[in-house]
């Protein structure tokens, strides 16, 4: 293990070194490329780890991780190195452009071998994985476990979940805990597809097992899933979902229609509209035991926007994670009399797929019955743009000149209703139509937030001057309020446009919020025992 | 809703183009398409018949759901890649076990797909000719021969225990498709559905059908209920 042990050793001091090359090479005049001294000098540097670890012997290293191609590791990052020849090629960590991203999002296995990277492909980034792995590997050595790290403009925040390690190496101005709330979401998406237990026993069996072969087709949704952070931060930010925008009678119509149509072993019903929710519907033994969790639902309204889910009347096997990570529920997704409105429903009965058609088509049924058809075609046709059917309302809506954009999200909401947490928000408009804009905007609600939700010093009311823009955000026992007004507003005009909105999300409130969701009344006639457990997908 | 007289279910490894296939088929026209998601399910009426189709997922993660789709299945379509030899040897090793649900009398139809990028397709050699001189050419040699399905659907038949007397000659159910120039793609599903047909009046002829021996009883009970809705 010398070999290993000379190729790899010099990585407690120079990864170190490289991470700051790397990071730093814009500013020239930071010594990029010189060695620096023990790591935690003066970017912060590790974040609770032991740094004693740095008087280890490196003789340690070789053992840990399998990195491939560690002594390639150090050519690759070094600015001047050419880079095996193929200099730009997508992904390559040489690659200008895969460097000047935002915010990477990487998944390896404990042994080192790629799984997921936002950007580029897996192949080339197996040494910069190898390199991940060294670090959380040694400083798991020393007993510790390591979180973050702060280098420059950027933070490198490290997850580790199972036989899975989530790296996130970002430079918007979220927080460490954002960034881990983010790998959560995007570990939460593997475990919906694979179940935590399945991941456990494949990595079990075989440490060095390519888990792509199991994920093969699911990169889109995470990629879907990260943009969406960026460009629309409510719904991860709040933990919570967004309502379509519905009158109350419409509404509560529909849910007692989702609540009579059952089928045998049926737990969930959701009609949603472009990853937005009308209703759902949970049947009660499911409902009493566990609340369903908002992430949980978030998921599914993801899941069931996929264009994977287009036509046709899918059955496919989907795992809550945050309701039972080791089991499977079989969903039967469709849309509805060929609108966007989807319909999933969720069982626990592998075979039950023809009994959950006959149960979509008394859905149909019934909505015709109501005449909610029409009405449902209006709300999901409002936007016309086909890729984001996503039905919304104009900030203009609220008639509060000086207005640009807001994130609500109720807290008042009677206790036994807390399962479905919600939020609204009005469509991105001029000026936030471009990428950048709607990123800029994002990363100022991220900061807020984190603000308002800093753990050594929580605040409850932030005003914010801007750039561009200037921000309020609130927090009560009531609500939770980040608005975004023009430049140019004053103190006293902000609380008046502030106080305009309250004003008119309480009047608004039964259409934007599902007030009470409905419940079965009577379990179906699948019983407790046929739990989601029986459903495990032991197919793999 | 109208009762599914028959069952056709689409199988093979990922990227092979099994919902492209049938995307060609029903909609006429080849759009590039996601990694299907479990299995989605099409009824498509064939003369007086409804024939559903099972578009199944060939991603690994769904295998544990192939053998409750083949239940039953009158006929199962095996698709590969004609430009990736490991697709035709997957369905073999991987989907071959999960027909053991089908029907007994089911029919096997193989079908290579993607003639389109390899370039020893007769009616394209002048065009590739073109293609190779103006610029670098894409197209390969075509990796899997129809002989080589020919010989798996034989295997299959052996599997099966079946005599190929009593079976349609393999010559007659190994194809080669493109779905994306739409070659072969009627001529694949309407073959299919032909032979098919007899199976129905069989079936019908016979009272309640044979796969109910194999899938529990409740099966027929929850169809109608389905078109009574």
């Amino acid at each position: 293990m010398d070999a290993g042990g000379d190729t790899v050793a010099p990585a407690p001091g120079d990864v170190e070194d490289l991470e700051a090359t790397r990071f730093s090479r814009e500013d020239a005049g930071d010594g990029g490329g010189v060695p620096k001294g023990p790591p935690d000098l003066r970017d912060g540097g590790l974040q609770e780890t032991a740094s004693q670890g740095k008087e280890q012997s490196p003789g340690v290293l070789p053992s840990l991780p399998q990195a491939e191609a560690p002594s390639g590791t150090c050519e690759l990052w070094s600015p001047t190195a050419p880079a095996s020849g193929t200099a730009g090629q997508a992904g390559d960590p040489s690659d200008e452009d895969w460097r000047s991203q935002r915010k990477h999002v990487f998944v390896l296995s404990e042994a080192g071998k790629p799984i997921y990277s936002r950007y580029g492909s897996v192949e080339a980034l197996s040494a910069t994985m190898g390199v991940m792995t060294a670090l959380v590997s040694f400083v798991h050595s020393a007993g510790d476990a390591i979180r973050a790290i702060y280098a420059e403009d950027h933070k490198l925040v490290f997850l580790q979940q199972g036989p899975l390690l989530l790296v996130a190496v970002s430079r918007t101005p979220q927080s460490a805990a954002q960034l881990r709330g983010e790998l959560l979401a995007v570990h939460a998406q593997i475990v919906s597809t694979l179940t935590r237990a399945s991941v456990a026993r494949i990595f079990a069996h075989k440490q060095n097992y390519d888990l792509r072969r199991l994920l093969a087709g699911s990169e889109r949704t995470l990629d879907r899933l990260l943009d969406s952070v960026e460009r629309d931060p409510g719904v991860l930010l709040l933990g919570a979902v967004r309502c379509v925008p519905l009158a109350r009678p419409l509404r509560e119509a529909l849910g007692a229609l989702l609540r009579r149509c059952t089928a045998p072993g049926l737990a969930l019903s959701v009609l949603a509209v472009g990853g937005r929710l009308i209703t759902a519907a949970q049947e009660r033994t499911v409902l009493t035991e566990c609340r369903l969790d908002p992430a949980d639902l978030q998921l599914l309204l993801d899941w069931v926007g996929a264009p994977a889910f287009a036509a046709g009347e899918a059955w496919a096997p989907v795992c809550l994670p945050r309701f039972n990570p080791d089991g499977f529920f079989y969903a039967y997704v469709a849309r509805l009399d060929a609108m966007p409105v989807c319909l999933l429903l969720l069982g626990t009965d592998r075979e039950a797929f023809h009994a959950m058609a006959a149960c979509r088509r008394m859905v149909e049924n019934g909505m015709r019955t109501l005449g909610a058809t029409h009405d449902l075609a209006a709300i999901a046709g409002l936007s016309n743009a086909p890729s984001a059917s996503a039905p919304a309302y104009s900030v203009r809506a609220v008639g509060a000149p000086g207005l640009r954009h807001f994130l609500y999200k109720p807290l008042d909401i009677p206790d036994h209703h807390r399962q479905l947490p919600q939020f609204t928000s009005p469509e991105l408009e001029a000026p936030y139509s471009r990428e950048e804009e709607q990123y800029r905007l994002s990363d100022l609600y991220h900061c807020l937030h984190a603000r308002l939700h800093s753990t050594s010093r929580p605040l409850r009311l932030i005003y914010h001057v801007a750039e561009k823009e200037t921000l309020l955000a609130w927090v009560t026992s009531k609500f939770e309020l980040y608005t975004c007004l023009s430049p140019l507003v004053t103190k006293a005009g902000a609380i008046l446009v502030v106080t305009k909105l309250l004003r008119w999300v309480k009047k608004e409130e039964d259409r934007l919020f599902i007030r009470c969701p409905p419940k079965y009344s009577t379990p179906p006639a699948a019983s407790v025992d046929q739990a989601p457990h029986n459903g495990v997908f032991t197919g793999l | 809703m109208k009762k599914p007289d028959v069952k056709i279910v689409l199988l093979g490894d990922m990227n092979v183009g099994k919902t492209s296939l049938l995307h060609r088929y029903m909609e006429r026209r080849f759009q590039d398409t996601v990694s299907t998601v479990g299995g989605a399910f099409y009824l498509k009426q064939w003369r007086s018949y409804n024939i559903s189709i099972w578009d199944t997922a060939g991603r690994e993660q769904f295998h544990g759901l192939g053998s409750m789709y083949c239940r039953g299945a009158a006929a199962i379509i095996l698709t590969y890649d004609v430009n990736h030899l490991q697709s035709l040897l997957e369905l073999e090793d991987r989907f071959l076990g999960l027909t053991d649900t089908a029907s007994t009398d089911c029919l096997f139809a193989i079908v290579g797909n993607k003639v389109d990028l390899s370039e020893d397709q007769e009616k394209d050699e002048v065009s590739s000719e073109q293609a190779s001189s103006s610029c670098v050419s894409t197209k390969v040699p075509k990796q899997v021969k129809l002989e080589d399905a020919v010989a798996l659907y034989k295997k299959i038949l052996k599997y099966k225990m079946l005599d190929e007397k009593d079976v349609p000659a393999a010559e007659k159910m190994c194809f080669e498709t493109s779905a994306k120039t739409g070659y072969n793609v009627d001529h694949l599903f309407e073959t299919l559905f032909d032979m098919v047909v007899p199976v129905i009046l069989r079936q019908r002829a016979e009272g309640p059908p044979q796969t109910v021996d194999i899938s529990d009883y409740k099966q027929p009970k929850q169809a109608k209920s389905g078109c009574c809705a």
